[in-house]
């Protein structure tokens, strides 16, 4: 489990009804909310872009008050973020959900600006998630599959070519930018 | 032998009422006049102390509760009209319209949390947070006062005693003398379930359960079921204060 650093948790995390579903439809409103706004800022503050439902996540319980997600809350947070195209689901049964906590619209234009800043107009996937441009930045360590959507966007508009390197894992893109 | 009464007795009679009148109205203006200039002299006096204090007024709490008692035990309403000279000369009026201004946005953007009842402190907390002031430059008696002045919208603001506490209602809900039993219960623990309901109260399950539907529906209650011992609890964000302010009451 990874440790919540840097990461001030809002009051509502601590007041234990917010941990059960609410019945009343402008009260589960508010709710649901409150989480997906949780939801985000925590995975964007601890770079994460996976959450499992059936394994442990740090948001999911609170100790200090007891409480506790059911596995429906948690499906009915990640559900109300995948309809907003914040979140995807990753396979059919519902149970891994990949969180866009930027939209892979908005990855692809921090990545033209990053391009732009460095000059960085031909570089490659690895450098891109981990090179020394990247430290500091929301790309450090970005999931590869959100990357390539985002790269991939950038080439339907004619702003990046993505080509193959001599292995698999040593894709290179060119921007015009 | 007795005079009967003839013409110049009759005249005689309706002269000397003349007279008396006569007097009588002059003393009435010669009083007239002298409430005037007395109250003339009140106002200009009172207008001068105004205008030296308007700082104190402005800032300080208390002295603007005192102000406002004296103002009071003379007929005089500050906050009668915005155009009135107290108004003009204070922008005393203003502070509470802006103060009203503040407590109705409060009120709306904590609606789906709390349904629209808040606490008097947690919304005064909010208020000075707001104000970028601290808690003592702005007192319950300045909040009531804007609440009171925000009663001619006719929005239903509203300010309710529930045990030691006082809640601002700013949605129109009927609450009951089970209601506010509830509320009160409430405020030991920021919960309630229904067992301590009918306990406390000696009621039957059905009412204690019909009662905290209703507060459930009114968005004033929160169910968790998160509870170990399996019993479900009705929170009251209402009555329940966030974390940062629960400390400074613990104090005071």
């Amino acid at each position: 489990m990874q440790r919540t650093v840097d990461f001030k948790l809002p009051h509502f995390f601590n007041y234990p009804p917010y941990f059960t579903l609410q019945p009343v439809r402008e009260t589960r409103e508010k709710q649901v909310q409150l989480w997906k706004e949780l939801i985000l800022d925590y995975c964007r503050s601890q770079k994460m872009y996976i959450i499992s439902l059936e394994e442990d996540f740090p948001l999911f319980s609170n100790p200090k008050i007891e409480r506790s997600l059911s596995y429906e809350a948690k499906e009915v947070f990640l559900a109300a973020l995948v309809s907003e195209g914040r979140a995807e689901w990753i396979d059919k049964s519902h149970k891994k959900c990949l969180i866009l906590w930027l939209r892979i619209q908005d990855w692809a234009n921090y990545i033209l600006d990053f391009v732009k800043e460095n000059g960085l107009e031909v570089t490659t996937i690895e450098d891109i998630r981990s090179g020394i441009e990247t430290h500091g930045t929301e790309l450090a360590g970005i999931d590869r599959g959100v990357l390539m959507r985002a790269l991939r966007l950038l080439e339907q508009k004619g702003k990046a070519v993505i080509f193959k390197g001599s292995s698999a894992d040593d894709e290179g893109v060119k921007f015009s930018v | 032998m007795r005079r009967r009464p003839g013409i110049a007795g009759l005249q005689n009679a309706a002269a000397t009422r003349d007279k008396f009148r006569q007097v009588g109205e002059n003393v009435a203006k010669v009083r007239t006049d002298v409430m005037q200039e007395q109250l003339a002299t009140f106002r200009s006096q009172l207008e001068e102390f105004a205008r030296k204090h308007k700082s104190d007024i402005r800032k300080n709490s208390v002295f603007r509760q005192q102000f406002h008692e004296m103002c009071a035990k003379v007929g005089v309403d500050p906050l009668a009209s915005n155009k009135g000279v107290w108004a003009e000369l204070l922008g005393i009026g203003d502070f509470y319209y802006e103060l009203g201004v503040q407590i109705v946005d409060i009120c709306i953007a904590t609606r789906s949390h709390n349904g629209g009842l808040i606490d008097l402190l947690e919304l005064r907390k909010l208020l000075c947070q707001k104000r970028k002031t601290d808690l003592g430059s702005l007192s319950s008696d300045d909040c009531l006062r804007a609440i009171s002045k925000l009663k001619v919208l006719g929005s239903g603001f509203e300010v309710i005693s529930v045990g030691k506490k006082k809640l601002v209602r700013s949605v129109p809900t009927e609450l009951n003398k089970d209601h506010n039993g509830i509320l009160e219960l409430a405020q030991a623990k920021g919960y309630v379930t229904v067992e301590q309901v009918e306990k406390e109260f000696s009621w039957s399950a059905g009412r204690a359960i019909d009662a905290l539907e209703t507060l459930l529906k009114e968005g004033l209650a929160m169910i968790d079921d998160g509870h170990s011992d399996g019993k479900r609890r009705y929170w009251f964000p209402c009555v329940t204060l966030s974390p940062d302010a629960s400390g400074s009451e613990a104090k005071s």
